[in-house]
C-alpha cells in the first residue's frame, strides 16, 4: 500500500492553479475565522474568483456534482425553512414551550431538564438556529416569571440543541452535508447516529442535574405565575396549525421512506415546502420566502465553489495522502482522529467550512485506499462507514465545546447580553468543553464498540 | 408656513447620562408651552449641545418590554406585577441606552410638507429642528402640524373645534 500512495501522491501536480486556489481557500478560510468581513461576502467573493481565475469553469461551479454547488443542501435547507416560517405564526412553538414549563410544575431543574429536551428533539428535525430561537425566547419568560438566572438556562439549551442535531440527516447541516457526499439516507442517521445521540442526551442530563440541581430554587408563590398560565391560548391559527402538522407528518413519513422511495431528502423537503404552500392559502408567498437565511445558504453555495476549486487542484487529495501517511491504515484510528479532531476544530471553527472540506477529503482517502471502486461500493465501504459517523459525531458534538462553536451557541450568547446577563467566552467553556468532551467519549467508546468490537 | 413659524423653542432637554428615573421625572416638569406643563418628549443634547438623540414615551415603554417578546407571540403569558418589576429595573438605567438615535431633523426654513414626510416616513410624532450651525433650536410637534392642517382645511377661520 506505501508504494501505492507513492505512487498516487505524483498525480498531485503543484503548478500555478494548484498555488492559486490554495491561496483563495486559504486567504478565504483566515477571512471567515478573522471575522473582519461577513462569511457570506468572502464566501461570494471567493467563489467568483475561482471562476474568474479560471480555476473552476461555470459549468463546473454550478452543475458539477463532484466540484459544483450541493443543491441537495441548499433545497433541503430552503424547503425547511420555508415549512418552518410558514408553521411559526400558528403558535406551536409558544405552546408546546409553555405546556413543557406547566409540566415541570415550575420546579426549575425539571424545567431545565425538559426543555433540554424538548430542544433536542425538536433541533433533530429542524434546523438548531430556528429551535434556539423559538425555545429561547420562552425560556426567558419563564425564568422571569420564576425570578431564575437565565444563563444556565439558556447555555443548557444552546448545548441541547447541538446534541440532538446530530441524531438525524436533517438535524445540522454538517449531517446534511456528509449525507449528500456520502449517499447516506436518512433511516442510516436513525440507526448510526440515533442511539448514541440517546446516550448522549442521558448523560447530558444527568450532568447538567449534578451541575445546576442544587443550585436552583424558585418561590413556590412564583410557581403560580407559570401554573396560571394557559399554553391553548398561544395558538393563533388552529387550521394552519391542523395543515402544518398534517403536512409536516408526511414530510417526515418522506424522509423516513426517502431511500426506499429513490428519492434525495432535498426532493422530499421541497415537496414538503410545496404542499405547505399550497394548503396553507397563502396569497403572496413573498414574505414567507423572504424570511429565509439567504445569508446561510450563499454562505453554502460560495464554499461549495471554492471547496470545489481545491478539490479540482488536488490540495484536498495531497491533505488526504498526508492524512493516510499519518493513520498508516488503521482504520479505528482513522476513525478516532477524524471524530476528536473535529470536535476540536468544530468547537473553534464554523464546522460547515471544516466539513466541506473533510467529505471530500474522506472520498479521496478512500479513493486511495480502493482504487478500484467506485460510487456507492467506495461511499459505502465497510472500512469508510464508521469514518463517516465519527465525522457527523465530531463536527456536530464538538460545537459544544465554545461560545462561537456553533451558530446556536452564538445566538444564545446574544440574547443574554441583551437580556443584561452576559454570557463570556470563558463562562461558556467551562460548561460547554467538559459536557463536549464528555459526549465525545460516549460516541467513542459507542463507535469502538459497536463497529469495530461486535461489529454491528 | 415654514418650520420656523410653527416651531416649539427649546425649554429643556435630557442628558445620555442621567437615569431613565429622573428623565422621566423632566419629562413630566418640562414645559410645553407658556402654561401647560408635561411633554411627551425631549431631545438628548451632548456637552457641545449637539443633538444625539431623542427620549419618547415610546422609548421609555420599550425600555421596559423584554426583548424576547418582540422575539413571538408572548403576550398571552405574562403576570400581574410584571411591568411594574421591569419598570424599576429600568428606572436606574441610563438614557443614552434607550433614546432614539435614529435622528431625522429639519431647518428652520424647510416646509412644513418635508417635517409631515419625516414623519409618515419613519412613524415618528416629533422633528427637531436645526438651526445653521447644527444647534437645536426648537420642535416640531404632530399636533401642531395638526392644527395647521386644520386650519387651512377652514380657511384659517376659527373652526377647527371639536
Amino acid at each position: 500500500m506505501t508504494a501505492d500512495t507513492a505512487a498516487a501522491s505524483h498525480q498531485v501536480v503543484m503548478g500555478w492553479p494548484f498555488w492559486i486556489a490554495t491561496c483563495l481557500f486559504i486567504g478565504a478560510y483566515a477571512l471567515i475565522v478573522s471575522e473582519k468581513i461577513h462569511k457570506t461576502i468572502v464566501a461570494i467573493f471567493g467563489a467568483a474568483l475561482m471562476i474568474v481565475l479560471g480555476i473552476l469553469t461555470q459549468e463546473e461551479a454550478f452543475h458539477s456534482l463532484d466540484l459544483g454547488v450541493d443543491w441537495n443542501v441548499i433545497f433541503l435547507l430552503i424547503s425547511m425553512m420555508v415549512i418552518i416560517n410558514i408553521m411559526k405564526p400558528t403558535g406551536i412553538f409558544e405552546y408546546i414551550a409553555i405546556r413543557s414549563a406547566k409540566v415541570a410544575k415550575g420546579e426549575p431543574f425539571k424545567i431545565m431538564a425538559i426543555f433540554s429536551v424538548v430542544t433536542a428533539v425538536v433541533s433533530a428535525f429542524l434546523d438548531n438556529v430556528t429551535t434556539v430561537l423559538l425555545i429561547a425566547p420562552v425560556t426567558l419568560l419563564i425564568c422571569q416569571a420564576l425570578e431564575l438566572d437565565v444563563v444556565p438556562y439558556l447555555i443548557t439549551e444552546a448545548l441541547a440543541s447541538n446534541i440532538g442535531g446530530t441524531a438525524t440527516l436533517i438535524g445540522d447541516p454538517p449531517n446534511i452535508m456528509i449525507a449528500s457526499k456520502a449517499q447516506l439516507d436518512f433511516m442510516a442517521f436513525i440507526y448510526h447516529l440515533t442511539p448514541v445521540i440517546i446516550m448522549v442526551l442521558i448523560a447530558y442530563i444527568i450532568s447538567i442535574k449534578f451541575i445546576f440541581g442544587k443550585r436552583l430554587t424558585v418561590r413556590e408563590e412564583l410557581k403560580e405565575r407559570i401554573m396560571a398560565m394557559d399554553e391553548r391560548e398561544a395558538i393563533k391559527d388552529p387550521v394552519l396549525l391542523k395543515k402544518s402538522l398534517v403536512v409536516l407528518g408526511i414530510t417526515i413519513i418522506g424522509f423516513v421512506l426517502h431511500g426506499m422511495l429513490h428519492l434525495q431528502p432535498a426532493t422530499i423537503a421541497l415537496f414538503g415546502a410545496g404542499l405547505l404552500l399550497l394548503v396553507s392559502g397563502i396569497k403572496d408567498p413573498h414574505h414567507v420566502l423572504a424570511k429565509a437565511e439567504w445569508a446561510t445558504l450563499f454562505f453554502f453555495i460560495g464554499l461549495f465553489i471554492i471547496i470545489g476549486g481545491v478539490v479540482k487542484v488536488g490540495l484536498i487529495k495531497w491533505m488526504s495522502l498526508e492524512v493516510l501517511k499519518i493513520t498508516q491504515g488503521n482504520f479505528f484510528g482513522t476513525a478516532m482522529i477524524v471524530m476528536w479532531f473535529s470536535a476540536f476544530a468544530s468547537a473553534f471553527i464554523d464546522n460547515i467550512p471544516y466539513v466541506a472540506t473533510m467529505n471530500p477529503l474522506i472520498i479521496d482517502m478512500a479513493k486511495q485506499l480502493w482504487p478500484n471502486l467506485s460510487g456507492i461500493q467506495l461511499l459505502h465501504h465497510p472500512d469508510l462507514m464508521p469514518i463517516w459517523w465519527s465525522l457527523a459525531l465530531g463536527a456536530c458534538l464538538g460545537g459544544n465545546g465554545t461560545a462561537i462553536g456553533a451558530s446556536a451557541n452564538v445566538i444564545i450568547v446574544g440574547m443574554a447580553e441583551k437580556m443584561g446577563s452576559p454570557i463570556s467566552f470563558k463562562k461558556f467553556m467551562l460548561y460547554g468543553m467538559p459536557l463536549m468532551i464528555e459526549s465525545v467519549i460516549i460516541c467513542t467508546l459507542y463507535v469502538w464498540l459497536r463497529y469495530y468490537v461486535l461489529n454491528i | 408656513m415654514k418650520v420656523k413659524d410653527l416651531m416649539i423653542p427649546i425649554h429643556d432637554f435630557l442628558r445620555p447620562d442621567v437615569t431613565l428615573k429622573d428623565a422621566v421625572n423632566l419629562l413630566h416638569i418640562a414645559r410645553r408651552d407658556a402654561d401647560k406643563q408635561g411633554v411627551k418628549g425631549l431631545p438628548v443634547l451632548d456637552d457641545h449641545y449637539k443633538l444625539i438623540g431623542i427620549l419618547s414615551m415610546r422609548d421609555i415603554l420599550k425600555a421596559v418590554y423584554p426583548s424576547y417578546m418582540s422575539m413571538m407571540n408572548l403576550g398571552n403569558f405574562t403576570w400581574d406585577g410584571m411591568l411594574e418589576s421591569l419598570a424599576k429595573r429600568a428606572g436606574a438605567e441610563k438614557v443614552a441606552a434607550h433614546m432614539s438615535r435614529d435622528l431625522w431633523t429639519v431647518q428652520e426654513n424647510d416646509s412644513l410638507m418635508e417635517c409631515v414626510d419625516l414623519m409618515i416616513k419613519h412613524d415618528i410624532k416629533r422633528v427637531p429642528v436645526l438651526d445653521q450651525s447644527g444647534k437645536v433650536v426648537g420642535m416640531i410637534y404632530e399636533r401642531d402640524v395638526f392644527n395647521t392642517i386644520t386650519n387651512a382645511m377652514f380657511d384659517g377661520r376659527p373652526g377647527g373645534e371639536k
